[in-house]
């Protein structure tokens, strides 16, 4: 008899789950859009000749007594055109139902995951094969001049002398993305044992231990090293809710190189020139900061870098950096400077370690690892509500993305967008196209409007992408319809 | 590509506004035809889950409401008798019905709560009722009994996984075990129907497939 393979989760996917609502429902999107448009055929093909290679997405969630865990699935996922509102709900409780979705919108594919099953850098790599896959697919020919077939057509432009590249091996040689993988785990682990031997292997325990310790989300659970003072003073964005809660996106799309310029010339990476850009442009539009002068922000910080992993689970640990204005120099080059300083101190291989560390002594305690676990939802939502509390937005940057060839010679821009409870950013960049899509689950987007702004004023040629969200814009492109 | 000189952005899809700063947006190149929209219109949605959420604890907190209500009455009032039974029959049924949609995804799971919401609401009834014993003597052995012949067959006839309904498979055997303990403490009038569920539940032990059941509850119950 085969029994289901299943895994328990890791702290932070907890934390997704506890922490997920109406407005936020803890789902993020990365996106490629192509030169063509796209063919739903083709990409569900694609999609079910990678699908096997990747056990981790085949899982459903389900929820035990104390915990809830991920466990293998025969469900096969179906490419459906791009009806949702972006990021809208996946996990549904009872539901068994694959926690990620494949959909197409004209040129656009897009990948929309469940936050507690991958992070962006594992939903990526996905991603990068979906698309290798799926350019095979839709340039056969274009596939034999690689040398796979017999008849070898003969490169017709530049584009497709491009083509002629050979796939870089780990297109093919892809490792299996495994159910059980966790990086936690197996970092934690070794170290531990090598620390403690004296202590009893238990293997649940230690398998539990610093998966369950993995660190807060991204958009969630904060660090409240600054004590209670300093969150007492940190502003909060406020706004009126979309009318059925879904996720407002605005896109910004600038050629990366003119604001990796502007970063240089401040000297400082572009993750946070962009943050210190977003704070000037939230002070900005909230028409005065008054008292709670501070702005805060969260950024996650993906594990990878320090401790190598072809984990496709969640693996990044958050950061908090924060600028009080009133209080020394504001321009948005002394901010950004500051930030970089913060955010370099926080994000070392040590302190990241140590944050962990103390997180797995707190998840450690039998007190907590017996309650069940509706409650325990209820106690790391609180936990959740009240780290929100220390925080104003927050920021991702998947950073510079290389797509494997034959696929980067067809996907133009690559997107990035996170379900939000507070106004965030999602950077992602690829072939020389940098772009930030700004979401939030407040129809207002001042923020945006000061930021495009700030960068046009810098000399940046910003494009401007948005999805209806209210009433009178659905209306308005319901007219423009009708006209044409 | 339509333009927003405000924001001095270019603006992707039909907008006539900016999306920014909601100024009209002037038309530039391409004669000015506005490029495809890469985000689809998709229609606002609002979900009744709320509503349907606060109706079903409504509903549930009246009718548990009306079974403690019950208490107040005291039995022999002429002409009472009908009624409440009417009445706890109705409340009753509209529980298992809930019970029965919610749980409808998982038919061993809702064969488990179904045993127990009928076993308690008859047992409550015969106290009410002054305490014949016909619950603990009919009622609740040949529910038990007849849930595990159901269950015996759901399963067959749906190929339901292993996994999927042995924990409440074995828990709706355990429950078919307590006539078995009403019988001992002489609580019963007569014994048969007590008799006949322990042994089918005894026989049902025996069919349970012991290491999937620790497999499964290993899974379930990981802390």
């Amino acid at each position: 008899m085969s029994r289901r393979a299943w895994v328990r989760l890791d702290n932070a996917s907890n934390m997704f789950l506890a922490a997920r609502s109406e407005i936020d429902p803890k789902v993020f999107r990365v996106g490629a859009e192509m030169d063509h448009e796209v063919d739903p055929q083709l990409l569900q093909e694609a999609l079910e000749a990678i699908y096997d290679r990747y056990r981790l997405y085949h899982a459903v969630l389900r929820r035990g007594v104390f915990w809830y865990y991920l466990q293998d699935s025969d469900l096969r996922p179906r490419v459906t055109a791009d009806e949702l509102p972006p990021c809208a709900p996946i996990y549904q409780a009872d539901r068994r139902t694959l926690l990620f979705r494949v959909t197409y919108h004209e040129r656009r594919i897009n990948l929309e995951v469940f936050h507690a099953l991958s992070d962006g850098t594992g939903a990526l790599w996905f991603l990068a094969d979906l698309l290798t896959v799926y350019v095979r697919l839709r340039y056969p020919d274009r596939d034999r001049s690689l040398g796979q077939g017999a008849d070898a057509a003969a490169p017709r432009s530049d584009a497709d002398r491009a083509l002629a590249d050979p796939p870089p091996p780990d297109d093919v040689a892809e490792p299996v993305h495994e159910l059980t993988t966790d990086s936690f785990a197996y970092y934690f682990l070794r170290r531990r044992r090598r620390r403690r031997r004296r202590h009893r292997p238990d293997p649940w325990e230690t398998r539990a231990a610093f998966s369950s310790e993995a660190p807060p989300t991204p958009l969630a659970v904060e660090d409240s090293v600054r004590g209670p003072t300093a969150a007492a003073r940190v502003h909060r964005v406020r706004g009126t809710r979309t009318p059925d809660s879904r996720t407002r996106v605005v896109e910004l799309t600038m050629p990366a190189s003119q604001v990796l310029d502007l970063a240089r010339a401040e000297e400082v990476a572009l993750t946070m020139y962009l943050t210190g850009v977003f704070f000037e442009s939230v002070r900005r539009s909230s028409g005065g900061l008054g008292s709670a002068r501070t702005l805060a922000a969260s950024v996650p910080v993906n594990l990878r870098q320090f401790f190598p992993s072809t984990s496709a689970r969640n693996f990044f640990a958050t950061t908090r950096v924060e600028h009080t204005y009133g209080e020394g120099p504001d321009d948005l080059g002394a901010v950004c400077r500051q930030l970089e300083r913060d955010f370099r101190s926080a994000a070392t291989p040590e302190s990241l370690e140590r944050k962990l560390r103390r997180f797995i002594r707190f998840e450690r305690m039998p007190a907590l690892r017996v309650v069940p676990r509706p409650l325990k939802d209820v106690i790391l939502g609180l936990v959740n509500r009240s780290s929100n509390r220390g925080l104003s937005v927050a920021v991702s940057n998947l950073g510079r993305v290389s797509l494997p060839e034959p696929a980067a010679a067809h996907v133009r821009r690559l997107l990035f967008q996170v379900s939000a409870v507070r106004p965030q950013f999602c950077a992602i960049s690829h072939a020389g196209l940098l772009t930030v899509s700004f979401t939030s689950p407040y129809l207002e987007t001042d923020h945006v409007r000061e930021f495009a702004r700030i960068l046009t004023a810098a000399g940046v040629d910003v494009t401007v992408a948005a999805a209806r969200v209210t009433e009178q814009e659905l209306a308005e492109a319901e007219s423009a319809k009708v006209e044409r | 590509m339509r333009r927003c000189a405000d924001c001095d952005v270019d603006v992707e899809g039909t907008w006539d506004l900016c999306p920014l700063c909601e100024a009209p947006v002037t038309r530039t190149s391409g004669a000015g035809e506005p490029t495809a929209n890469p985000w689809p219109d998709v229609p606002l949605r609002y979900s009744r889950r709320r509503l349907l959420r606060a109706l079903l604890l409504t509903s549930i907190g009246v009718t548990l409401a009306t079974f403690a209500v019950q208490l107040l009455i005291t039995p022999g009032i002429p002409g009472l008798g009908v009624l409440r039974s009417v009445w706890l029959g109705v409340a009753a049924l509209w529980l298992v019905v809930l019970m029965a949609v919610r749980k409808r995804r998982n038919l061993a799971k809702s064969t488990v709560y179904f045993v127990l919401l009928v076993g308690l609401v008859s047992v409550y009834w015969d106290y009410l009722l002054g305490w014949s014993g016909w619950s603990v003597t009919y009622v609740v052995p040949i529910l038990c009994g007849s849930s595990i012949l159901a269950l015996v067959l759901i399963v067959r006839v749906m190929r339901i996984e292993v996994g999927e309904h042995v924990v409440y498979s074995g828990l709706t055997v355990l429950l078919g075990l307590t006539p078995l303990v009403f019988l001992l403490l002489g609580w019963v009038t007569t014994p048969l129907p007590s008799a006949l569920c322990g042994a089918l539940s005894l026989a049902a032990l025996g069919m349970l497939q012991l290491t999937e059941v620790r497999h499964e509850l290993a899974k379930r119950l990981h802390v």
